[in-house]
């Protein structure tokens, strides 16, 4: 088989700016393709994606030459494979269990969720982005996880620190530093909760790794923390703002919606739309092929969701936000043994709690603006602002 | 080998044949069966290799554990008495002749 062919065209400031647009076209003409700017191999056809996720033997989880392990001061869970994954990520799973989503950690969004739309104010232009989406995303994960002392800032920060530090491709020295700085807060944060834990234990995510009677190693603990923290907020809130303005720009869905329920297509379609992490790494452990290309053994290829989203094989206008078009799986929660922990709190918080929620209390709110929304991101994607006025 | 039955919600039967040992998941995926998504890859994670055990296999199979029925709530399309996780169910010989229903979506 032919090497994949070579792309030294394509820019990061396209991609940060407007992938969509380079994705529809490497479908059509190149959909495995060595891309320059980003030195790895895109992989944009759902097929492709999907089996790559899906066989971990072949793909290994472990990019060895990303800025992550610097970021995070650890070689996380995210980076490993086969049992030494298994176990970290089993350590964190009963927290996420489908009962206790159910019995303590939807009650507690929902309470939380009424609480800060309580607090926007009405009749003016508010952005959700700094007011409601950021911020909430922030404090269910902190008491999820057991550190409900860090503030919603101080979560909101962390969690960009360590995204900015994970992302510095560049090697420059700010992120690292202030990733290193976040550090230094976030082990307080959790070492001061550790014996509070120890003496009732709960179930976050923090208290059941530290109260196992198998435990991890401590540093395995913070890891995981930090990987949830670093992972746990941008996702949700950039959904949240994602799918609130595919419903506010298409009123006659909205309409749809609000008089059948079916609120989880709206959220299933947005993930879909413009899935939160667009992109991930796999390292070939042997020579492969995908899509009738070479993969050298070592090389790094990128799935790349995004695209698998707006496969063309699968869905009729892609590019369009249809809450009501048939559901078709998509990628944006990942397969295989990385699929994301988070999954079913992402569905029931906006799908089941806040979707229905927002427009029950704000039945007339209106996106203001719709053109100044500004869209951005190359491995994390969403809007950065959403002006609304809430009545 | 043990041979098992997909009935496709259209009623479309494929019947394939699986080492013993195999989930039916796996048997399912290893058979192009797109109606078993099994996103978490036999986890137990996230409910999309849902199936409904046939009612004359039922005994056979067994029924859910607490774990696995707490994950079936998570499940797109209605449970029955026969749901369960294909990924939880293993081929033996007893199960040989097994058919298994599929629902109409798992997302």
């Amino acid at each position: 088989m032919p090497q994949a062919p070579f792309d030294d065209t394509i820019t990061y400031n396209q991609l940060v700016n407007d992938p969509y647009a380079v994705y529809r076209r490497l479908r059509a003409e190149t959909p495995v393709v060595r891309v320059k700017a980003v030195g790895r191999t895109m992989i944009t056809k759902a097929a492709d994606t999907r089996a790559i996720k899906d066989d971990a033997a072949l793909w290994s989880s472990d990019d060895p030459n990303t800025p992550m392990e610097r970021a995070f001061h650890a070689h996380t869970l995210m980076r490993k494979d086969g049992e030494e994954h298994k176990r970290e990520r089993m350590a964190m799973a009963p927290t996420f269990s489908p009962k206790n989503l159910k019995t303590i950690w939807g009650p507690a969004y929902e309470k939380l969720a009424n609480e800060y739309l309580d607090r926007l104010p009405r009749d003016e232009v508010v952005d959700l982005f700094p007011t409601l989406a950021g911020p909430l995303a922030a404090r269910i994960l902190a008491v999820i996880l057991g550190i409900p002392g860090a503030s919603d800032d101080q979560m909101q920060h962390w969690s960009q620190a360590l995204i900015d530090g994970a992302g510095n491709f560049g090697w420059d020295r700010e992120p690292f530093e202030r990733v290193d700085h976040a550090h230094v807060a976030m082990n307080a944060e959790i070492e001061r909760m550790i014996p509070k834990l120890k003496a009732e234990p709960d179930e976050t995510a923090l208290s059941v790794m530290i109260n196992a009677e198998d435990p991890l190693r401590i540093s395995q603990i913070f890891g995981n923390i930090k990987i949830a923290i670093g992972g746990g907020i941008n996702e949700p809130r950039d959904a949240l703002l994602t799918i609130l303005y595919g419903l506010l720009t298409n009123p006659e869905q909205l309409e749809e919606v609000k008089r059948t329920g079916a609120w989880g297509d709206a959220f299933e379609e947005g993930v879909r739309w413009v899935a939160p992490i667009q992109v991930s790494s796999r390292r070939a452990t042997e020579d492969a092929v995908v899509g009738g290309c070479d993969i050298p053994k070592g090389d790094v290829v990128m799935t790349i969701q995004a695209s698998a989203n707006h496969d063309e094989d699968i869905w009729d206008a892609p590019e369009k936000y249809d809450a009501l078009r048939k559901r078709s799986p998509h990628q944006s929660f990942g397969s295989g043994p990385h699929h994301c922990l988070g999954t079913h709190l992402a569905r029931m918080m906006l799908g089941k709690i806040m979707l229905p929620l927002i427009f029950e209390r704000f039945p007339n709110i209106e996106l203001v603006a719709p053109e100044t929304v500004v869209w951005k991101g190359f491995g994390f994607r969403g809007p950065l602002n959403l002006p609304v006025r809430l009545n | 080998m043990i041979e098992l039955t997909f009935v496709g919600a259209d009623g479309a039967r494929k019947t394939v044949t699986a080492p013993e040992g195999t989930s039916v998941m796996q048997a399912a995926r290893d058979h192009d069966i797109e109606a078993i998504r099994a996103e978490c890859g036999g986890a137990m994670a996230c409910a999309t290799c849902h199936c409904y055990v046939d009612d004359a296999d039922a005994g056979k199979v067994g029924t859910a554990c607490e774990d696995e029925r707490d994950m079936l709530d998570f499940a797109e399309t209605e449970l029955r008495e026969t749901s369960r996780l294909s990924c939880q169910i293993r081929l033996t010989p007893a199960l040989n002749g097994l058919t298994v229903h599929l629902p109409d979506a798992q997302i």
